[in-house]
């Protein structure tokens, strides 16, 4: 995990609020920040006894550096100045040497540095709406810098420092104004700071044995533990891997195409009369959904273990049509099991599949839809584990798959806060996402969560209306259940036994929700709203003819929300809708539903 | 002393039988209980129907969802058993999937097996890591949590699992879901032999077991053979008599 510095601290009580860093910067060159050799010996006792002490200099003299180390006691040196490559050699603590990024020569001489670490800082690009500067990101894109020595710097705050880390994997991030109001540091922000890098604290814990608050687990039969064991190690082992994270984005880049837009939606804002309104367009991914960000991520895995068959369920078809063209891309054996129902409904996506290469399993048990599908997917990996792995398509499932999925599909979430911040300078006010299983929902929120002052809001499906017997709106009307693998919020009965779901959109017609999504909404971080069958088809119709843009019915639901959210904001908010997916698999639903459209 | 407890002592090779609770109405039960307690059989597991059975073959998960549409539930069927007045001499056990058992409530569950006379409980669902979910409630009842071990279990959960474990070990021959199966692979019985070397408890092969080609072949290697969906689907085609044989070559011999 990246480490964190917190720079140019001078009293003790900000020294206590960054215990949880791994790294403290006293700065001993002119700056208003500076400290004495006295003051930061006596600041270094508050630090805890595994974090970096790092002086930093500007010119300074070996003699004068050597006294500073001895007399703090520093651990590292970090250089600002035109130091030489003597100095540095001369050095007998750890080195971090910075440099100003302006253009790719900068980063060139960056890689020639002979220091233990790099930092890059930011030159003078005004940041709008921030307290510093920040450098141009990408420009470390490609420069094939070592991520183990590189540390990254400029600009940084709570809100975009994560954005930072996925885009440069750093060894470390530093901040120092970032953490400041009115130049001087602030207690809250610099705990902020490291909870937005480290996470918080319990949640890291549960998400080592795969629960979120009470809910996930690994509830499956025996057969199927020493695999789920397996992948969780694997899973383990390619998170913190370069190389892999590097292959997955090469995939995503070069044949998904992304990354996506976040284009402003000029009509849906005038019509609606509220919020700026941006659309995240999932839609415009290869395969037509955010379904092949995972399915890339986990094909990689699979086949890092050796595996070379998959299998796969699908409800709407979008998840089975992306596992089966990664599976065409890497020449991987597919089987996919898809409820009968849902073959009836999604008849093109079968088709697609089949001329993928992948072998279609009509599943006629139960409601014949995704549930069962699940279980028949489960059954064949039971019968098979040894040379298969199980491509789960959404945030659901045995412990690590909630967490995997969420992970690969965060890559949304993540573009997009990079995309608000650069168009806006800031967060958007709410997010709305569309929930089945609860993939792309997670994946939009996830990068978000630690930002309180965005308005999460996941959309489920309604189906004729939580009233009736035919919805899917398992937050709004579901209890805690185990089911496929993992405790989560269930649509059942009194005795226990997993009630049908319904709803218009294939993919969203699952009786169950991830076990994060019930965890978030216990705690209040997401707020879960439903919307009918009947208003998602009014949403279809709605942003077809004003953005030109058909989406996803599971989509629509989002949408369908995003006009009652629209009402309740001003116009100087921000709302951002992630359209999951493109209508071209649900033509013979609108075909047919929306007959006589004039 | 539990009646598990008793089986071990006999010394004889077990044959556990397993019923579908409803499949053909709940009122079918008591006789099914009785015709196979008389046919010599050594244990009967009361199997509970689910919607959503992932570790079962088609016989059974069919026989639960006639179960289902009989309306059964695991609180009708506790409610079964309690009302007995038969006398019952060998050990009853249920085996049901962790959500309706969750659902019900786990204390209540656990009390009212005790109520009906119940020695031990199966979960499939319910791996050995999570096991403390439902463990306490039944070790305060003297009810014995069976344990699954299967093929692809490593040597070092297997460890965990057998030092634990209680009642009897039920060790999976295949890699799969349940059902009645021609052949059974060859690595079975070496796996068979490992388990008992090592478990503190009989060890009994289920999964797969419908022949007595499959009990010849693992006969000297196991403690006792579970039979399940042979018998369901005996019993719903009204042929029960045709697995006696089956009963004998496992308890005589």
């Amino acid at each position: 995990m990246t480490k964190v510095k917190i720079c140019g601290l001078k009293e003790e009580q900000h020294v206590q609020a960054a215990s949880r860093a791994d790294a403290i910067g006293f700065v001993f060159a002119p700056s208003k920040r500076q400290v004495t050799i006295e003051q930061a010996a006596e600041l270094a006792k508050h630090v805890p006894i595994d974090a970096e002490k790092i002086g930093v200099f500007v010119n300074a003299t070996l003699k004068e550096i050597e006294e500073t180390v001895a007399g703090v006691p520093l651990t590292m040196v970090q250089l600002h100045g035109d130091e030489s490559d003597e100095l540095v050699r001369a050095i007998r603590v750890p080195v971090i040497q910075a440099f100003s990024i302006r253009t790719k020569e900068d980063v060139v001489k960056l890689k020639q540095s002979l220091a233990d670490y790099v930092l890059v800082d930011a030159p003078g690009t005004d940041y709008r709406g921030g307290s510093g500067n920040v450098f141009d990101w990408s420009l470390l894109e490609g420069a094939d810098i070592d991520p183990a020595r590189l540390i990254v710097a400029g600009g940084l705050n709570p809100g975009n420092v994560h954005a930072a880390i996925e885009q440069t994997t750093p060894y470390m991030v530093d901040v120092s104004s970032g953490v400041e109001t009115d130049n001087r540091k602030d207690t809250v922000k610099i705990q902020e700071f490291i909870k937005s890098v480290k996470g918080d604290f319990v949640e890291e814990t549960m998400e080592k044995v795969g629960f979120f608050g009470k809910y996930g687990g690994q509830f499956v039969p025996e057969t199927l533990m020493k695999a789920v064991k397996e992948l969780e190690d694997a899973y383990n082992e390619v998170k913190e891997d370069p190389e892999f994270h590097k292959e997955y984005h090469h995939y995503l880049s070069e044949y998904v195409g992304r990354e996506q837009p976040l284009t402003y939606a000029q009509r849906m804002t005038e019509a609606y009369g509220g919020p700026k309104i941006y659309l995240k367009r999932e839609d415009l991914n290869h395969t037509g959904a955010h379904k092949v960000n995972n399915a890339i991520g986990q094909a990689l895995l699979a086949m890092r273990m050796g595996k070379r068959k998959i299998v796969a369920e699908t409800g709407a078809g979008q998840h089975g049509v992306a596992t089966a063209t990664i599976c065409a891309l890497f020449d991987l054996d597919c089987v996919i099991f898809m409820g009968e129902e849902d073959i009836k409904r999604q008849q093109l996506n079968v088709f697609r599949m089949k001329l993928l290469g992948a072998r279609v399993e009509s599943v006629t048990k139960g409601s014949a839809t995704l549930k069962d599908a699940v279980n028949e997917a489960l059954r064949y990996w039971v019968a098979n584990v040894e040379d298969t792995h199980y491509l789960i398509g959404s945030a659901l499932g045995p412990h690590p798959f909630p967490t995997m999925v969420r992970d690969f599909q965060s890559v949304i979430g993540e573009e997009t806060k990079r995309q608000i911040l650069a168009k806006e300078g800031r967060l958007p006010d709410a997010i709305l996402a569309c929930i089945g299983g609860g993939s792309n929902a997670i994946g939009m929120f996830y990068p978000f969560i630690q930002d309180k002052e965005v308005e999460l809001i996941g959309v489920e499906a309604a189906g004729q209306g939580v009233d009736t017997a035919k919805h899917a709106a398992t937050l709004t009307k579901g209890t805690d259940g185990v089911l496929h693998g993992a405790l989560m919020k269930l649509l059942q009965d009194d005795a226990g036994q997993v009630q049908e779901a319904h709803s218009i959109s294939a993919g969203l017609d699952y009786p169950g929700i991830g076990p994060e999504h019930a965890h978030l909404a216990d705690t209040g971080r997401v707020e879960y709203r439903s919307i009918t069958d009947d208003e998602a088809l009014a949403a279809v119709i709605s942003m077809s003819r004003l953005e030109g843009i058909i989406p996803a019915l599971e989509s629509a639901h989002a949408i369908a929300e995003a006009e009652k959210q629209a009402k309740q904001m001003t116009a100087d908010q921000i709302l951002v809708i992630c359209v999951s997916g493109r209508g071209d698999k649900d033509m013979a639903t609108y075909a047919e539903k929306l007959e006589g459209l004039a | 002393m539990n009646r598990l407890e008793q089986l071990k002592s006999s010394g004889k090779k077990a044959f556990v039988a397993y019923v579908m609770a409803g499949d053909g109405g709940l009122d079918r039960l008591k006789e099914q209980v009785q015709y196979l307690q008389s046919a010599g059989v050594t244990a009967i597991e009361i199997g509970i129907p689910f919607s959503d059975p992932v570790a079962d073959g088609p016989t059974i998960e069919a026989a639960g969802n006639r179960a289902l549409n009989q309306g059964v539930t695991l609180q009708k069927v506790l409610e079964e058993l309690q009302s007995w007045t038969f006398d019952i001499k060998i050990p009853l056990l249920v085996m049901t999937y962790l959500n309706p058992v969750l659902r019900f409530g786990v204390e209540r569950f656990t009390t009212e097996c005790k109520k009906a006379g119940i020695s031990g409980v199966i979960i499939p669902d319910l791996p050995y890591e999570h096991k403390q979910l439902v463990h306490p409630y039944l070790d305060k009842e003297n009810i014995k949590l069976i344990q699954l071990v299967t093929l692809t279990t490593t040597d070092i959960r297997l460890d965990e699992i057998l030092r634990e474990a209680e009642g009897f070990v039920y060790a999976v021959t295949i890699k799969g879901i349940t059902g009645s199966r021609d052949e059974l692979s060859h690595d079975v019985k070496t796996f068979m032999q490992k388990i008992r070397k090592k478990s503190p408890v009989p060890v009994y092969a289920g999964f797969g077991i419908s022949k007595s080609s499959h009990v010849d072949m693992l006969r000297d290697d196991v403690d006792g053979f579970i039979v399940g969906s042979a018998i369901v689907e005996a019993f719903n085609a009204g042929k029960i008599e045709e697995i006696e044989p089956l009963i004998r070559a496992v308890t005589t011999a």
